[in-house]
C-alpha cells in the first residue's frame, strides 16, 4: 500500500491556509499529501476566476481570500477542508478529470455514511439549494457533485500545474448564514471537525488502499506558505476581476 | 514509412498538450483536443473562463501564457515555443466552444514572433510523436 503523508492544520490563518496549498502544489519533492484543516478566523474564498462583485455578501465573512482553485466562492466555517497535492499521474487523479471526481466523492461518500448520511452524486437532477446571484458555490452543482437531502454538501475544486494536481474541498458540518440552506451534518450529530477528520482518514486509507503517516509541513513549504500566503488577501489579488 | 495520424501533421506539439503551427514568419498556438476533452469531459459547456496573456509579453520556452478553467480544474497554459506575444485570439476568452468545435484552427489562442527561426527542434513533438505519447500516458 502506498504511503501518504497527513498533515493537520487546525485553526490556521487564511494566509497559511492557501499558502501551504500552493506550496504542496508547487514542491515537486512532495510526497503525496493528503491535508485537513480549519480556518481562524472564519474565511470567505472567492474562486480564481470569479468576480469579487458576483458576491454580494463576501465582506460579511470574517477574512476574504482569492484561491488558486476555480469553482464559487466558499464561507470556511463550521467545516471540514480538505486538500490532496500529488503528481498528476497519480492513479487517483489519471484520465479524465470527472473521473478523479468520482473516485474522490465517493470516498467522502463512504465517511458521511458512518454518520448515517445518504450521500451520492447528484447527477442530472436539480437541487434544492441551486440559486442564482449569490456567487456562493453551495448554490451551484454540477453533475459531479456530492449531495444528500436533496442539496449540496461537498464543494471541491482542482489546480493542475506543472505536472502537479491540488484538489481541494470542504464538507460542512454545520449551516453557514451566508450559505443558508446546503446539505450539512447538523441533522446527524454536528460532528466538529476534530471528530470528523479521523472518520474521513479512515475512509481515504480504505478506499484508495492507503497507509498515511501523520506530519507537520517540511522547512521549505513554510517557507513557500509564509512567502506566498499574505498574497492570497492582498486587495490587488482579491479584486482581480 | 510515418505512421498514419489522427491529428494534424503540420504542426508540432508540447508535453503539456499544446500545440504549434508556423504562420508566416510568426507562430500560431492553441491547445489539442484531448487537453480540450480532458478539460471539458465532452461538454463544450464545461469550459467557463480563460485568461490570455498581454501583446508584447516575452515567453520562454514552457513558460505559462495564459490559465483555462473548466467546471472543475484550473490548468496553466504553456508555450511550446520561446519569443515575443505579438496577438490574442480574443474571440476564444468570450467563445470558450469555439474550442471544442475546432481546436487546431478558429481555436488558436496567441501568435507569437519565434525568438529562434528553428524553433521546430526544441523538445517538441511530430503528430505521431504526440499520439504514442498519448498512449504511453494511458499505461
Amino acid at each position: 500500500m502506498e504511503l501518504w503523508r497527513l498533515i493537520t492544520t487546525f485553526e490556521a490563518s487564511p494566509e497559511f491556509n492557501m499558502g501551504l496549498d500552493q506550496a504542496l502544489l508547487e514542491t515537486p519533492e512532495s510526497p503525496p499529501t493528503l491535508r485537513f484543516y480549519t480556518w481562524s478566523p472564519d474565511t470567505l474564498s472567492l474562486g480564481y476566476f470569479q468576480r469579487f462583485a458576483d458576491v454580494p455578501r463576501a465582506a460579511e465573512a470574517g477574512a476574504q481570500v482569492r484561491r488558486i482553485t476555480g469553482g464559487g466562492a466558499i464561507h470556511h466555517v463550521d467545516e471540514l477542508t480538505f486538500s490532496l497535492a500529488c503528481p498528476v499521474d497519480h492513479p487517483l487523479y489519471q484520465g479524465p478529470i470527472g473521473a478523479s471526481y468520482e473516485r474522490v466523492h465517493r470516498t467522502i461518500a463512504v465517511a458521511l455514511a458512518r454518520f448515517g448520511v445518504k450521500a451520492d452524486l447528484r447527477g442530472e437532477r436539480a437541487l434544492v439549494s441551486d440559486r442564482a446571484d449569490t456567487g456562493m458555490c453551495f448554490h451551484h452543482s454540477t453533475p459531479l457533485d456530492l449531495a444528500w437531502d436533496e442539496r449540496k454538501g461537498v464543494g471541491s475544486a482542482q489546480r493542475r500545474k506543472d505536472g502537479r494536481v491540488l484538489h481541494h474541498g470542504s464538507i460542512k458540518l454545520r449551516n453557514s448564514p451566508l450559505e443558508g440552506d446546503i446539505a450539512t451534518l447538523e441533522r446527524y450529530g454536528a460532528p466538529a471537525p476534530e471528530e470528523f477528520a479521523p472518520v474521513l482518514l479512515e475512509a481515504f486509507k480504505s478506499e484508495l488502499a492507503i497507509r498515511t503517516r501523520p506530519a507537520a509541513p517540511e522547512i521549505d513549504e513554510r517557507e513557500i506558505a509564509t512567502v506566498v500566503g499574505a498574497g492570497y488577501r492582498a486587495e490587488k489579488f482579491l479584486r482581480r476581476r | 514509412m510515418t505512421s498514419k495520424t489522427t491529428r494534424p501533421d503540420d504542426r508540432k506539439y508540447f508535453e503539456s498538450h499544446e500545440w504549434a503551427k508556423q504562420d508566416g514568419e510568426n507562430v500560431i498556438i492553441g491547445i489539442t483536443d484531448f487537453a480540450v476533452t480532458a478539460l471539458s469531459n465532452g461538454n463544450d459547456s464545461d469550459l467557463v473562463y480563460c485568461d490570455l496573456p498581454e501583446p508584447g509579453r516575452e515567453l520562454a520556452q514552457g513558460e505559462t501564457f495564459g490559465e483555462i478553467e473548466s467546471v472543475k480544474a484550473v490548468s496553466d497554459l504553456n508555450s511550446p515555443v520561446a519569443g515575443e506575444v505579438i496577438a490574442i485570439n480574443q474571440k476564444i476568452e468570450e467563445h470558450l466552444e469555439i474550442l471544442s468545435r475546432d481546436p487546431w484552427n478558429e481555436g488558436w489562442m496567441i501568435r507569437i514572433r519565434p525568438t529562434s527561426k528553428n524553433w521546430a527542434g526544441e523538445k517538441l513533438m511530430s503528430a505521431a510523436e504526440y499520439e504514442k505519447y498519448l498512449e504511453a500516458q494511458k499505461h
